[in-house]
């Protein structure tokens, strides 16, 4: 009898659901997932994928074979290539950091004058593609031709050069000078979070300014200079367009340019695929051994109510300590940026501007109106730049939606895809991308898909910090408000959260469209006759060796930056570029 | 909507937008029927490693102006980077070029041994030079309507007549020591093949020498033109009449130099790809070039006029008074890949 | 002797007054609260104490040394001073032990001793057994205790605090309050302490400066503080009160509808017959049911009604309202005294509890 007093079962145990009834129970955002998933493997697993298996296969036949890594490992001159990207990444990393770190301490924490000034060049250096910043610096500093070495002898009457662009150290600080920002940035970001009282402490304790800066404030914003740094390293090992036009020259031979090498005729994409695994192993390692270092220390700092923001008063120091910034921000900005719009104007860069007969609109003239491909590759560079960033952004933003609000188990999967381009130098995916999808069935090699294919994929990283930092800003109540009055979530998403967040995916937009409308390392290898962006038009002028036009496209791609980026600051706040996500 | 398509349309319209021309009826009736089909392709793509960047975009807009809706997309690279461009479009099984000129020989001849060059007999290139004619291909897959001529020059200012080096022997002397500009092979089918024929005549230690000098390695072989106009280096190696005396009518203060052991001449061939999206475009670009129209527009950029009905371009000596060296077809094919990987072993990039 | 002393300090940004006219001096150990609400000053004061804030009046002397006076500002390292922030300040990339030894390592102890003396005062906050911990991996009060033995163990002139304890909960608080006396009591290290708490102030100081608007209002010891407060704002202040106007008049003060006589009252009277404000705390007068005899002599009884009342856990809390006059007095009475709204009683008033206040 005990049988009759269970309990009712629940309505939904009752009778089997039907399909309907199951599928008025199926949030669309798991259909969602499941497409964002695949577009991410298309995006990035497949390209590094094929990548890693071409490295194995043998060119024509597809057979196993482990030739490949003995032809790229197999000559001195190659592995002295790797050797030099390693010497090169760290000394620009380093010579970076030197540049930057003073710069965001006294930016963020003293009372330096003209720290709109530094920020300004801090702005401007991030924003120039690093080849055209080459190509200002072998105007300057030329051993026999450049200003600078012009004017030393001028002055003092020496026979030989002050500095030489073409050299291992010319090569190191030219790529530092357009790479500091990176560190400027994170280090900043970072100081700006630690309150003064970390310091107050310190001093009250017995300790001067500068012992409290080296044992407290510098420690703490250790992390910051670290990442940084190491964001520079891998850049500069990725770098095509600077070690091709400075290197050759001063006969310095990198991974980057030894890859180019493997494109000549015939192409071996294997031999290449083989000889880019150092550069991704580098890089995974790196990010690894990072995050064991500052695996245990908290660095976040405590953030109590905090009193006022302590400016520290630099005294006599004031001056020094901004010449120290204005002489790095003329080295990474003015000078070069001087000095190209210059020959931009000029017949003959070397007679200078002032020469009769020397000044001529010709130069511009000629690109606008009589070159083939000026004004089609400026026309390619923007909708390539533009679509990519559309894409990217978009995909961020859903990526980073079902993340941050954990809406299907695994979620984190698709942030740890979205992210992981971050990892990859941009020359490897562009290599990977050529192996994956340039053949048939694809057949993508030459179109304009495949460039915006790989932007996209290569900046979606930074589409994805921006995002998901846009979408955690907005409190999940802010949502569930609205549905429980009735708001279904793709209403809610489209009502609430898009204009909260509309602002910083805006800017996070142009950053990507900017990025992309300078990048070079991956587009080289990507681009067809009809599919030349600016930056690789850039790099053909700069091989036919005429500096006047070459400075004059320059001058177009900066004043074509500098608009964006205005338009940038007006959309989406003055520091839209340089803030950290 | 593409870029291309977008310019297509630009061009579509400028011809609907166009009054009739007198320039198209008055074309010979061979060029008139190419230029129909061509018309019906609306353009083509022209992978130059030939001529500087300026005269490539002058051939393409007066080919343009000659055969209106018919556009040339330049790609104006190094011979080798055109070359590999090539490469990677075949390797990736994509057509996209119609006709590629380089200055490498090989290029040409291999392309050809492949099959994939399509066999087309300019009328045109009736009118060229004997010695002209005989460079290109007795089956038709390639023609010469180019020619580099390589050869030394100074700045005036730092090397006066007399002390320059009257040869490439003289260059190894230690008192060139870090004046020297030169292209590289690995970018310049030009650079390759006069390497090739320095290694013919003093062998590789000539290089040896040559780099215990320290030369500014630049990519193309116009590259040491704009270091001698910028004063960064005072003897120009191996570098193009044509880009010297540009310079030199722009003021740079630049004389050439005849070498005593010989002016290189390197004929440069151009060839219609078998898979050309555009076929009948690239042959109408090929009538032109073998043409006097063509001519007139490089000889304004100092290039040598390979008709006889087109004089030779001002400041240059005739070729007939100077001794000449010419690489054969087969030296260059087999050379050219040697040299390259000596060079980067000598000097090191 | 006098140890550290601020006289006619006064901080201003342009025309805005932060610190007006400050006095004060603390003795050789003593531990002294400045008490007060936000933005009374209380802070920049401390800062002005520590060297981080220039003085634009008034100068700072600790044993006859200036430290600080406008334009000559000893910086905050060279005072041997030690301080403890609201947010605590402790370096997160650093050790517990680092932490705590980073003043003494400054003053270029040899490492030995370093080690001895940051064990030491380790045991005695209690945290000796997680001096190898980062501070991420510790809680709120932990944190509070390294910085706490931090400050002391350099064994400073002198001891600030800002607000140590606000960041924590409030069973916390109460802990460490009495913690901070006990390491006084130990310690006795001349003591500013900065807090908006008049329970931490009382719990702690030996004496307390009552701040507002810039000035300080009144500095005493805290059961003076609170029995005999010496103006409006203190008396306000520091718990509840009753302020009540009254005249002073013939040796008696008239309030609305009744009087008491002044000799009655602690505290000196005006010399002639002026207005006066009276400062009554709730629990200097007390509700009877019926009328009590009347043991002390004058000690005023009022026939009143129960306006209002509050149960608060710990007594009541009744307004009552005396008969034949317009005044509403708060008055605390124990749990178990219930008195329905609208009862009649009698209020009877301590006159020693009274204060009259400027």
């Amino acid at each position: 009898m005990t049988e009759t007093v269970t309990l009712p079962k629940p309505a939904i145990e009752a009778r089997p659901p039907g399909v309907l009834t199951r599928l008025r129970y199926l949030e669309p955002s798991n259909l969602l997932w499941l497409l964002l998933v695949l577009i991410l493997l298309f995006l990035v697993a497949v390209p590094i994928g094929k990548l890693l298996v071409v490295s194995f296969e043998q060119q024509g036949t597809g057979a196993f074979t482990l030739s490949n890594y003995a032809t790229a490992y197999g000559r001195v001159r190659y592995l002295e290539a790797l050797g030099n990207s390693l010497i090169l990444g760290t000394s620009s990393a380093l010579l970076a950091a030197v540049f930057a770190v003073p710069m965001a301490w006294a930016v963020s924490r003293t009372d330096m004058p003209g720290k709109g000034l530094t920020w300004a060049a801090v702005m401007g250096a991030f924003i120039m593609p690093p080849y055209l910043g080459a190509v200002g610096w072998i105007l300057l500093a030329g051993p026999n031709s450049g200003f600078i070495n012009q004017a030393w002898r001028w002055v003092t009457g020496a026979e030989g050069a002050l500095v030489n662009v073409y050299s291992f150290p010319g090569l190191a600080l030219v790529i530092a000078l357009h790479s500091f920002p990176l560190i400027f940035i994170f280090v900043k970001s970072a100081l700006d979070l630690i309150s003064s009282e970390m310091e107050d402490a310190a001093n009250i304790l017995g300790a001067g300014t500068m012992t409290a800066t080296r044992r407290v404030t510098l420690p703490l914003v250790w992390p910051a200079i670290l990442g940084g740094t190491i964001v520079v390293f891998l850049e500069t090992i990725a770098l095509f367009g600077t070690p091709a036009i400075i290197g050759i020259p001063a006969r310095i031979n990198v991974v980057t340019t030894q890859l180019w090498q493997f494109f000549e005729y015939p192409v071996r994409v294997e031999v290449a695929a083989a000889y880019a695994m150092p550069l991704l192993l580098i890089t995974v390692g790196i990010i690894l051994a990072q995050k064991l270092l500052l695996a245990r220390k908290g660095y976040v700092s405590q953030t109590g109510k905090g009193g006022e923001r302590r400016i520290i008063r630099l005294g006599v120091w004031r001056w020094p300590v901004f010449a120290y910034c204005a002489i790095v921000g003329s080295m990474a900005v003015v000078m070069p940026v001087a000095v190209l719009l210059q020959s931009s104007f000029a017949k003959a860069w070397g007679r200078g501007l002032l020469a009769p007969g020397n000044f001529t609109f010709d130069n511009y003239t000629y690109l606008l109106f009589r070159h083939e491909m000026a004004l089609s590759s400026i026309w390619n560079t923007l909708w390539y730049s533009a679509t990519a960033a559309t894409a990217a952004v978009l995909i961020a933003v859903l990526v980073a939606y079902i993340v941050t609000r954990k809406l299907v188990p695994f979620g984190s999967a698709l942030g740890f895809l979205a992210m992981a381009p971050f990892v990859i130098p941009g020359i490897v995916m562009a290599i990977g991308f050529y192996a994956a999808y340039a053949a048939p069935p694809l057949a993508l090699y030459g179109t304009a898909l495949i460039i915006i294919l790989a932007f996209t994929a290569r900046f979606l990283p930074i589409a994805f910090a921006n995002a998901s930092a846009a979408v955690r800003s907005v409190h999940p109540e802010m949502e569930e408000a609205s549905r429980i009055l009735g708001g279904g979530r793709l209403m809610t998403v489209a009502r609430i959260t898009a204009p909260l967040i509309r602002r910083s995916l805006l800017g996070g937009w142009l950053i990507v469209f900017i990025v992309a409308s300078r990048e070079l390392s991956s587009a080289v290898f990507l681009v067809g006759p009809r599919t030349r962006t600016m930056a690789v038009l850039l790099y053909d002028l700069s091989e036919a060796g005429n500096f006047e036009v070459l400075s004059a496209f320059g001058g177009l791609l900066l004043a074509i930056t500098l608009i964006l980026v205005g338009i940038g600051m007006k959309l989406a706040g003055r520091d839209f570029m340089l803030r950290r996500n | 909507m593409t870029g291309v398509g977008r310019r297509g349309l630009l061009a579509a319209a400028a011809i609907i937008g166009a009054t009739p021309r007198a320039g198209a009826a008055e074309l010979p009736p061979h060029e008139q029927e190419l230029y129909g089909a061509a018309r019906r392709e609306g353009e083509m793509t022209w992978y130059a490693g030939q001529l500087s960047a300026e005269p490539c975009e002058a051939v393409g807009k007066a080919f343009t102006e000659r055969y209106p809706g018919v556009k040339v997309n330049v790609v104006r690279s190094t011979s080798q980077v055109a070359f590999q461009r090539l490469a990677q479009d075949m390797r990736a099984g994509i057509a996209q070029c119609d006709v590629l000129s380089s200055t490498d020989y090989s290029h040409s001849s291999f392309l050809k041994r492949e099959g994939r060059l399509l066999a087309y007999r300019p009328k045109n290139a009736d009118g060229l030079l004997e010695f002209v004619r005989k460079a290109g291909d007795p089956e038709d897959h390639f023609h010469v309507f180019y020619i580099g001529v390589h050869l030394l020059a100074r700045r005036n200012d730092r090397v006066s007549e007399a002390d320059a080096p009257k040869s490439w022997k003289a260059l190894t002397e230690a008192r060139w020591r870090d004046q020297l500009a030169v292209g590289h092979p690995g970018y310049s089918g030009a650079i390759g093949a006069w390497a090739v024929l320095l290694r013919k005549l003093y062998g590789w230690d000539y290089f040896k020498a040559l780099e215990k000098n320290r030369p500014q390695i630049g990519r193309s072989s116009i590259d040491p033109v704009t270091t001698l106009n910028a004063g960064e280096r005072s003897i120009g190696v191996a570098i193009p009449s044509a880009s010297t005396l540009l310079s030199m009518s722009r003021g740079n203060p630049l004389s050439l130099i005849y070498p005593e052991d010989g002016t290189v001449v390197v004929p440069s061939p151009s060839c219609i790809q078998k898979n050309a999206p555009h076929p009948n475009a690239a042959k109408l670009f090929m009538e032109f070039a073998t043409g006097p129209e063509y001519f007139r527009v490089t000889r304004a950029f100092f290039n040598e006029s390979l008709r006889a009905d087109v004089p030779p371009p001002e400041g240059s000596r005739p070729l007939e008074q100077v001794k000449v060296i010419m690489p054969t077809p087969e030296e260059i094919e087999k050379g050219v890949p040697e040299v390259k990987e000596q060079w980067r072993d000598t000097f090191g990039i | 002797m006098p140890r550290l002393t601020l006289k006619g300090l006064g901080k201003a940004y342009g025309k805005l007054k932060v610190v007006d006219d400050v006095d004060l001096t603390l003795e050789e150990g003593e531990f002294v609260s400045l008490l007060g609400p936000s933005g009374c000053g209380k802070t920049t004061t401390l800062r002005m104490i520590a060297g981080f804030v220039e003085p634009t009046s008034g100068s700072i002397t600790l044993n006859g040394q200036v430290l600080s006076a406008p334009g000559a500002v000893l910086p905050p390292e060279k005072r041997g001073m030690s301080m403890i922030f609201q947010s605590y300040a402790i370096w997160p990339n650093m050790t517990v032990a680092e932490n705590v030894g980073f003043g003494l390592t400054l003053k270029k102890l040899p490492k030995e001793e370093v080690r001895a003396k940051v064990k030491r005062i380790l045991e005695v906050v209690q945290m000796a057994h997680l001096a190898d911990r980062y501070p991420a991996e510790l809680s709120g009060g932990q944190q509070q205790r390294v910085a706490l033995a931090r400050a002391i163990v350099v064994q400073p002139a002198v001891l600030l605090l800002d607000e140590p304890l606000s960041n924590l909960d409030a069973n916390l608080r109460e802990e460490m309050r009495f913690e901070i006396r006990r390491l006084h009591d130990e310690f006795r290290f001349t003591t500013v302490y900065v807090t908006h708490d008049q329970a931490e102030a009382m719990a702690t100081a030996d004496r307390i400066a009552v701040m507002q608007g810039g000035r300080i209002e009144q500095v005493d010891a805290p059961h003076v503080i609170y029995t005999r407060p010496r103006t409006r704002f203190v008396a306000g202040f520091i718990g509840r009160t009753n302020l009540i106007e009254g005249r002073f008049a013939n040796g008696e003060v008239g309030l609305d509808g009744f009087a008491l006589r002044s000799d009655q009252i602690p505290g000196s009277m005006p010399a002639s017959s002026q207005p006066i404000l009276l400062s009554l705390r709730p629990q200097g007068m007390a509700l009877h049911r019926g009328r009590p005899a009347t043991g002390r002599d004058g000690v005023p009884l009022l026939a009143a009604t129960v306006a209002q009342r509050t149960y608060l856990g710990e007594s009541w809390d009744y307004i009552v309202h005396p008969e034949a006059s317009g005044l509403k007095l708060r008055v605390t009475a124990p749990p178990l005294q219930v008195h329905e709204v609208g009862e009649s009683v009698w209020l009877e008033i301590d006159p020693q509890q009274i204060a009259v206040v400027n």
